[in-house]
């Protein structure tokens, strides 16, 4: 066993928890190995069929890796050393662990560099999607290509790293069907389809549930919607037109009339019954439907939604709306602020209203009964519609925008297929493209012609090989000329598709076939014009599902008798949206980062400020607009005080202060603790009320090796003890029988690791404000991440340096961050 | 209690289709519709009666207290899980004590079949390839599909996630018995045969094209992205052998149809149907291998229980959750259990087809109220293994990994292999 400082421990600093003094690491581990394991795991007694003679450290490949945990588990466990033999003190004990680990964690960060490059990147599924509406104009998640793509793989919950990205024959198989699709649809129609006119009316057959009430109270001549569209039982949230199966005949643009009539706004029964606000005006939703994949009143793997209008009350009236519709599809109505379950909703109120109903007609308790009663004599709230016509598809021009796009103005000429196929690869691969390497698509239009097919139908399928090409699907970096740096065309790429998501506009290729782009400030005022258009959506969207995970909210849904208004006020949605609203104004006003960790205002929607309990603060003109609200109570505000932040680190049913712990030290501090010893049994949730999550936890940290790690770990989660699985305050947990607030008293105290006390979230905010570096740190590094698709390494330490240095002297301001990480040779750079 | 009132079991066990059906296999069909000399032909043609795989899983495991008997060995007592399969205690194995020593909880479910979480894919010589595909590499254009996966990508995560290519790519389900149906028996008509092999012939174009485009790239890049070019590369030539193959099936009529297609209710009603659709798969040899995830659209509320079955799952050891659990896991297994007896019932070469198939059952979940994904609830049935036994095995020191089982099963379909995932050896 010897120590050894090799270039490969040195470049494996970066992303260690433990990367300062890594020679007294590797030479405590390796002391103590040889004062407390030799005696018996050496080279000639091998005892257990383990010798950990030849290990050598620092660790650096997977033998010593699998040797090391070992040890550490036995160490754990306290089963090594054995009793007879000589034994290590607690303290011993603990700096061998923690040396230990640091060499796990050495040895995974040297298996994971790079190199300091970023590896040639696929573009993920979001880019590919955005990209494929930039270069043919059009809407595309009507149709949605990439459904049957495998889920793009993530490290540490960023989408973008270029090592991670892997491609298979599945996915390329994938590709090529998706090409296929796209092409088709967007440049496969020459002649303008014919324009067709449907109505609807008197016979409006609806799903299997409601069919005998509608058919006995209504003569089916109504659609009707009654509750929202994720309910758990799907008996009314979707109005499709069952007598129109088929679907329109072709893609484009359909006049929707309708003729609807807000039902009952005035309904007297208990709003807790129905679960939704009657103060509200109704509104009608359209979302796409397909009769030949399944039920119309079911969800289905696609609709998107569409278009939306409020009702107005009293008389029925005409509404007419413009929605993009695929061939095959039907527009479905929706009702975003019905009610929460209608199924529900009938069988309690039947039960409930007994008085309503006439004396021969009392609820005999059976569902199918309570909705014919209900519907025939009672007054539920529902959208009523009678009569529906269509018209479409609508085309003031042709050929439609994504042939012109393609084709240019005259539509396609086949004298122009080469010329249509350069133009096209040049935007696709976001370059400009030499003679000879068109060659083999212009062989793919011969090969193509030759099979049969006309120069249109061969010149589209040239352009499907494009969008099946390395050139197209990955972000290919050329190799460096000088320093690393990109070349003016690559680095437009990469930045368009930071804060785009997608592919250079005109004027970055335009500013990167001059050139300029190069230039600092010409590249400065693009970051600028790109934060404050309309598609940095992308941006916002890809960098909080990557930085926060946010993507995972609803992976783990909550319990729907608990936090039902997580579904029917589509919460989910809205705590996404505070979290973006807040960056995004952050972004705009140059704010300080620091408000991630503490901050006196909120952005909130009705139901969200319901949740937070903040509603009679809520500017109450607009419930679905998000608002400003300024906060009194300190426990909320800041990142710790968001319901997504709290969710995404619950498991829907239960809060769990060492999950929660590691979000915060992952995602907050930037420090996140070892992966937990194998050998160790989970904490079973005990709901039974016995013991609590803290009292088993501390017991937990009697236990000097587990301690090491969780003084770290539970105060984060201590902290935020006192929100639930959805964000609610709460001061106690609930009882044995899952009631809210009948359960024992919720102590969110704790010590932070420098020893500071604090009672709960406010003064933890507290303690994170004292550590604002160490958080800028690690935003600096999110975003490089992020941007340029690969991790930080120990060599990149200049770049984040100059990054948070910049920012801090700005008073930490977003905008100047993110200003900074683009002009950073970090993202300058290969 | 409400939940036993209704019965469901009975109800849905009677409706269900398609008793035991005598089709011919697609070996006695081939030599009619093939030339006697074909490729094809001669690949498919295996004089010996082919072994078959198949694995269903479940999302959250089963309530082991309820499934493990006390006595190891022959002479083990039943219990309340085990009850519908008593009849064919001589066709499977019950092990207690495999795992693959992961953790993760939920996160850690989907590493069921592979033995590898996916994060830790990187740097394996296999990555996380799950035991189906790797025996659909190997059994690759005998049948018209190597591998068929069901199931579906709702439920927590992503649902079961049972199936993962070498490169670390999920393999997708066939949603529900509909689309399953599709697959297997309906046809394209001729002008649509055309279209196919004009789209065949368009995505060799297209290979030739882009491996002409990687070619040009290799000159603009560096050498550390050429390594992830290759993998594109790998990629290009992994559709290139899969068209061969999809063309050589295009001739090929699909089998007939026992039964007009079905339309998809929901998991629980539909899982009867999948597991006949399954019997049919391999009965026709439309293929050897087959996987069932039984995830997140699982919904008690079909069987008449009130509560989501994530929600029951963390039953926080409260016994009316533990019992509704109970009901729709007695349920699952009733529902396997008459699905081995089907293949029990049907000949095939020497034996029966169950003999021909190595069935798995299990999760990747042990204690879904603790997320633990130790000592995993696992039954080996068929496949001509010796079996009739409750194997108890050690848990703390001689543990033998869940991989070694799946090694003996790969070994037993015809895959020569010594190591798969984390194995150490064989077991069975």
């Amino acid at each position: 066993m010897k120590i050894q400082v090799s270039a490969i421990a040195l470049l494996a600093l970066g992303g260690s928890v433990f990367a300062e003094d890594k020679e007294p690491k590797a030479k405590v581990a390796m002391d103590f190995v040889a004062n407390y394991c030799f005696e018996c795991h050496d080279d000639l007694t091998q005892e257990g069929e383990r010798s950990f003679y030849d290990l050598e450290f620092p660790i650096t490949d997977l033998k010593g890796l699998i040797a090391v945990q070992e040890i550490i588990d036995a160490l754990n466990l306290g089963d090594m050393p054995p009793k007879k033999a000589d034994q290590p003190d607690d303290k011993e004990r603990l700096a061998a662990v923690e040396a230990l680990t640091a060499q796990v964690a050495d040895v995974y960060a040297g298996l994971k560099s790079t190199g300091g490059q970023t590896v040639l990147r696929r573009i993920n599924e979001r880019e590919y999607l955005n990209t494929l509406e930039d270069l043919f104009a059009r809407r595309i998640d009507t149709f949605a290509p990439t459904r049957n793509f495998p889920p793009d793989q993530t490290d540490e919950h960023v989408d973008t790293i270029g090592d991670v990205l892997v491609t298979s024959g599945f996915l390329l198989d994938n590709y090529f069907h998706a090409a296929d699709q796209v092409v088709e649809k967007s440049l496969g129609q020459i002649e303008k389809p014919e324009l067709k006119e449907w109505a609807f009316k008197d016979s409006f057959m609806p799903g299997r549930e409601m069919s005998f009430s509608h058919k006995a109270v209504f003569k089916n001549r109504y659609l009707c919607v009654y509750e929202v569209m994720n309910s758990s039982n799907h008996e009314g949230g979707y109005g499709g037109i069952n007598e129109f199966k088929e679907g329109v005949h072709a893609d484009g643009f359909y006049e929707v009339k309708v003729f609807a009539q807000p039902m009952h706004r005035d309904s007297h029964y208990d709003t807790d019954i129905l679960k939704m606000d009657l103060s509200e005006p109704y509104r009608l939703g359209i979302v796409t439907g397909n009769g030949s994949i399944g039920e119309l009143h079911h969800p289905q793997p696609i609709e998107p939604q569409l278009a939306e209008v409020t009702l107005k009350d009293g008389k029925p009236q005409w509404y007419t709306m413009k929605v993009w519709l695929e061939k095959g599809q039907q527009p479905r109505f929706t009702f975003p602020n019905g009610m929460a379950n209608c199924r529900q909703a009938f069988g309690k109120i039947a039960k409930e209203y007994q008085n309503d109903w006439p004396d021969d007609d009392k609820h005999d308790g059976s569902i199918v009964h309570a909705r014919r009663i209900v519907l025939k004599y009672g007054k539920m709230p529902h959208i009523r519609i009678s009569e529906v016509k269509l018209r479409g598809p609508l085309y003031d021009e042709w050929p439609p925008e994504s042939q012109r796009i393609v084709f240019g103005e005259n539509g396609f000429q086949k004298e122009n297929s080469k010329m249509i196929l350069t133009e096209f690869a040049q935007r696709a691969f976001r370059r400009p493209v030499k003679p000879a390497e068109m060659k083999q698509f212009i062989d793919l239009v011969d090969a193509r012609t030759s099979a049969g097919h006309s120069p249109r139908q061969a010149t589209l399928d040239a352009i499907k090989g494009i969008l099946c090409a390395p050139s197209f699907l990955y972000l290919n970096e050329a190799a460096a000329e000088q320093k690393g740096l990109l070349n003016a065309h690559d680095l437009a790429s990469r930045l368009s598709y930071f804060l785009s998501g997608t592919m250079p506009d005109d004027e970055l290729t335009k500013l990167a076939d001059t050139g300029r782009i190069l230039n600092r400030k010409v590249l400065l005022q693009q970051v600028d014009r790109l934060l404050d258009d309309e598609r940095s959506e992308a941006f916002f969207d890809g960098f909080l599902d990557s930085w926060l995970n946010l993507r995972a909210l609803g992976d783990q849904p909550p319990d729907r008798g608990v936090s039902g208004e997580y579904f029917y006020d589509d919460l989910e949605a809205a705590m996404k949206e505070e979290v973006k609203h807040f960056t995004r104004n952050l972004v705009e006003t140059n704010g300080a980062i620091t408000d991630f960790l503490k901050s006196d205002y909120v952005f909130v929607n009705y139901p969200l400020a319901e949740l937070y309990g903040i509603q009679d603060q809520f500017p109450n003109d607009d419930r679905y607009t998000f608002q400003k609200v300024s906060l009194t109570d300190s426990n909320r505000g800041g990142l710790l005080g968001m319901a997504a932040v709290h969710t995404v680190s619950a498991n829907g049913i239960e809060t769990s202060p060492v999950v929660r712990g590691i979000y915060i030290l992952e995602n907050v501090l930037g420090s996140p603790p070892p992966k937990p010893p194998d050998e160790v049994p989970e904490l079973e949730p005990d709901t039974r009320g016995a013991t609590t999550v803290r009292d088993q936890l501390l017991k937990h940290r009697e236990i000097k090796t587990c301690a090491a790690c969780h003084v770290s770990i539970d105060p984060p989660g201590f902290a935020l003890e006192n929100f639930d699985p959805i964000g609610r305050w709460r001061s106690k947990y609930p009882d044995h029988r899952g009631r809210a607030g009948q359960g024992a008293k919720i102590d969110a105290s704790g010590e932070t690791t420098d020893g500071t006390p604090f009672a709960g979230p406010t003064e933890f905010k507290g303690y994170l404000m004292k550590r604002k570096d160490v958080f800028t740190r690690h935003l600096a590094e999110r975003l490089l991440t992020y941007g340029t698709g690969r991790r930080v390494e120990a060599l990149d330490r200049l770049s984040v340096d100059q990054v948070v240095k910049a920012t801090k002297a700005d008073d930490y301001g977003l905008r100047t961050m993110i200003r900074e990480v683009v002009v950073s040779d970090y993202f300058l750079s290969r | 209690m409400r939940a036993s009132q209704k019965s469901p079991s009975r109800r849905y066990f009677l409706k269900s289709v398609g008793a035991t059906l005598s089709l011919p296999t697609l070996h006695s069909l081939l030599p009619d519709t093939l030339g006697a000399g074909s490729a094809l032909a001669a690949t498919i043609s295996d004089a010996s009666t082919p072994n078959r795989m198949v694995a269903v899983a479940n999302l959250l495991g089963f309530q082991l207290p309820y499934l493990f008997p006390e006595t190891p060995g022959k002479n083990y007592e039943s219990t309340r899980l085990l009850k519908s399969l008593e009849g064919l205690r001589e066709d499977y194995t019950l092990y207690r004590g495999l795992d693959h020593g992961v953790k993760g909880g939920h996160f850690a479910v989907h590493a069921f079949m592979s033995g590898v979480l996916s994060i830790d894919a990187k740097g394996r010589p296999d990555g996380n390839i799950s035991l189906d595909q790797l025996a659909a590499e190997s059994a690759a254009g005998r049948t018209r599909f190597p591998s068929l996966t069901i199931g579906s990508e709702s439920g927590i995560h992503g649902g079961c996630q049972l199936s993962w290519t070498r490169s670390g790519v999920r393999v997708p389900p066939i949603p529900g018995p509909k689309e399953l149906f599709e697959r297997l028996f309906v046809g394209e008509p001729v002008s649509q045969l055309l279209q196919v092999k004009d789209k065949h012939a368009l995505q060799g174009s297209i290979l030739d094209a882009i491996r002409g485009d990687a070619k040009t790239l290799q000159k603009r890049i560096d050498q550390e992205d050429r390594d992830k070019l290759d993998e594109y590369l790998t990629s290009v030539r992994e559709v290139e052998q899969q068209l061969q193959l999809k063309e050589q099936w295009v001739d090929v009529p699909k089998p007939e149809a026992p039964f007009d297609q079905p339309k998809n209710k929901n998991m629980v009603e539909d899982l009867p149907l999948l597991y006949d659709l399954m019997v049919l798969a391999l009965q026709t040899d439309s293929t050897r291998i087959a996987t069932l995830e039984i995830g997140g659209d699982f919904e008690p509320k079909h069987l008449g229980l009130e509560k989501g079955y994530h929600t029951l799952s963390h039953h926080g050891k409260k016994q009316e959750n533990i019992d509704q659990l109970l009901v729709l896991e007695d349920y699952q297994i009733q529902q396997f259990a008459r699905f081995l007896e089907k293949l029990k019932s049907i000949p095939d070469g020497e034996g029966t087809l169950l003999d021909h198939t190595s069935v798995l059952f299990g999760s990747g979940m042990s204690n879904a109220n603790s997320h633990s994904n130790s000592n995993l609830p696992v039954i080996l049935a068929g496949g001509g293994f010796e079996h009739g036994e409750f194997k108890d095995v050690p848990m703390e020191r001689h543990k033998v990994p869940l991989c070694n089982l799946y090694l003996s099963v790969l070994n037993r379909f015809g895959v020569e292999r010594e190591n798969f995932g984390t194995s150490t050896g064989t077991f069975a």
